[in-house]
């Protein structure tokens, strides 16, 4: 469904070791299910249209709207030709915020559970809370996804992964999002069941 | 810049701006509302818009319903129809013409048919059904459509097999940009490939009409004047009785 590989491999085979074998098929493609992939320019077209929803959240659309076409141009172009300086020559712009604020309107972010029916949640919530403090990745989840979280002195049941890593609950959604998002410029974090090794 | 005026950002304190919102009396949960989420059309004035025009809905039977997400508060708005499409090609005199009509065939050429110059041969009805849905973006807090259409055996039409049933004065507009107006997405609760309208020119264009309205001093339902708008270009049209309707709740 264009989820980015890292994000497939996390949710579906983490406990895999790599390289990850797959199937590919070539014929029955589940039309009613996934979403075809016609063309280069229809992936452009998908990775923009999540930059430009990642930038509403974090800025109104203001930065990627004043962005010209060339610098949306080289954005796609660098990711599609593995070119970091290329791509974060324009992405350093997404990752900026105003002096007076501590951090971005709102994060971007979408939380993916094999278990649930729902693709994947994604909601409002800010950075930063009315009294200033930086919200952590716990602070999330106990919003927006709180069967996710073990309690307090119960056994974890899940790990929350992102990039193949688990993130301390204590970290700083802020410093998440800007460090650690995708280059769509979304946290993908997956919940998977805690490994019973 | 170069982007059309837009409003002031969201404004914290809701303001009489919400002098659109519809019906006095709801006027008053309607600034609670938007006081709440800090929002110029937040989640919960969607919802009470969209009850109005299902209310309306129900009482001309246009078929629209309201789904709601088990366990939660969030929902959306769909509605179902079918069309049936006949494509016929006919011969008249060693000419050919092909037709694809939903009238018969007499009505719709207004030629009398004559069998001994005139074989017809119907390749075939087929029974379209269109879904459309309605959800809220909380990203770009406006609502937006999807929509998909299919046969009945559950095959999927493509786009530009829907394209042939868009006015063809939206075409050019969608043709130059189609990647950018109409994307395939996962529709966000059901997970499914839908086509959608992408929601980022929406404020723009509901904007004009939300000041003009305050202007007039008239009420106006968002999703009402949206879908009036959007609708059409994916071939969902809006009886005008809605409009009355939403003017009419004072």
């Amino acid at each position: 469904m264009h989820y980015p590989i890292g994000l497939l491999f996390d949710l579906l085979a983490s406990s895999s070791a790599l390289p990850w074998n797959i199937t590919v098929h070539f014929k029955s493609f589940p039309e009613k299910d996934l979403l075809h992939c016609p063309s280069k320019d229809a992936i452009e077209a998908h990775f923009m249209s999540c930059v430009k929803e990642a930038d509403a959240l974090k800025h109104k659309s203001q930065v990627i709207n004043e962005m010209q076409k060339k610098d949306h141009k080289q954005l796609w172009m660098g990711l599609q030709n593995d070119r970091f300086d290329q791509f974060w020559a324009i992405n350093r712009k997404l990752m900026e915020y105003p002096a007076e604020e501590n951090g971005f309107r709102y994060i971007p972010f979408r939380i993916y559970q094999t278990t649930t029916e729902r693709p994947f949640i994604q909601k409002l919530f800010r950075p930063v809370a009315a009294d200033g403090q930086l919200h952590t990745l716990g602070d999330l989840l106990k919003d927006v996804c709180p069967s996710a979280v073990a309690p307090e002195d119960g056994e974890k049941k899940n790990q929350v992964m992102i990039h193949g890593i688990e993130p301390m609950l204590e970290t700083p959604l802020q410093w998440l999002s800007e460090h650690l998002s995708y280059p769509d410029n979304f946290l993908h974090i997956s919940i998977i069941p805690q490994p019973t090794d | 810049m170069g982007t059309s005026p837009r409003l002031p950002s969201p404004m914290p304190v809701a303001p009489p701006v919400l002098g659109w919102a519809t019906g006095s009396g709801a006027e008053r949960s309607w600034l609670s509302f938007s006081m709440e989420e800090d929002e110029f059309f937040g989640e919960k004035t969607f919802q009470h818009c969209c009850a109005e025009f299902i209310r309306h809905s129900q009482q001309i039977g246009d078929g629209w319903e309201w789904r709601t997400l088990k366990d939660s508060s969030e929902g959306y708005m769909c509605k179902t129809h079918f069309q049936i499409k006949s494509e016929t090609l006919m011969s008249h005199s060693g000419t050919s013409a092909c037709v694809q009509t939903c009238l018969p065939i007499e009505e719709a050429l207004e030629l009398p048919l004559d069998d001994s110059e005139v074989t017809e041969t119907t390749t075939g009805s087929q029974v379209i059904k269109y879904e459309y849905h309605v959800l809220y973006s909380c990203s770009y807090q406006v609502p937006v459509l999807y929509f998909r259409a299919s046969f009945l055996d559950g095959r999927p039409l493509a786009l530009k097999d829907i394209w042939e049933g868009i006015h063809e004065c939206y075409k050019t507009r969608l043709l130059q940009e189609p990647w950018d107006a109409i994307t395939q997405q996962e529709h966000p609760i059901l997970g499914q490939p839908f086509f959608v309208l992408h929601p980022c020119k929406t404020d723009e264009f509901m904007t004009p009409v939300l000041k003009n309205s305050q202007k007039i001093n008239r009420s106006v339902n968002y999703i009402t004047s949206w879908l009036s708008v959007v609708g059409p270009v994916v071939g969902l049209n809006l009886p005008l009785s809605y409009a009355r309707a939403a003017s009419e709740d004072e």
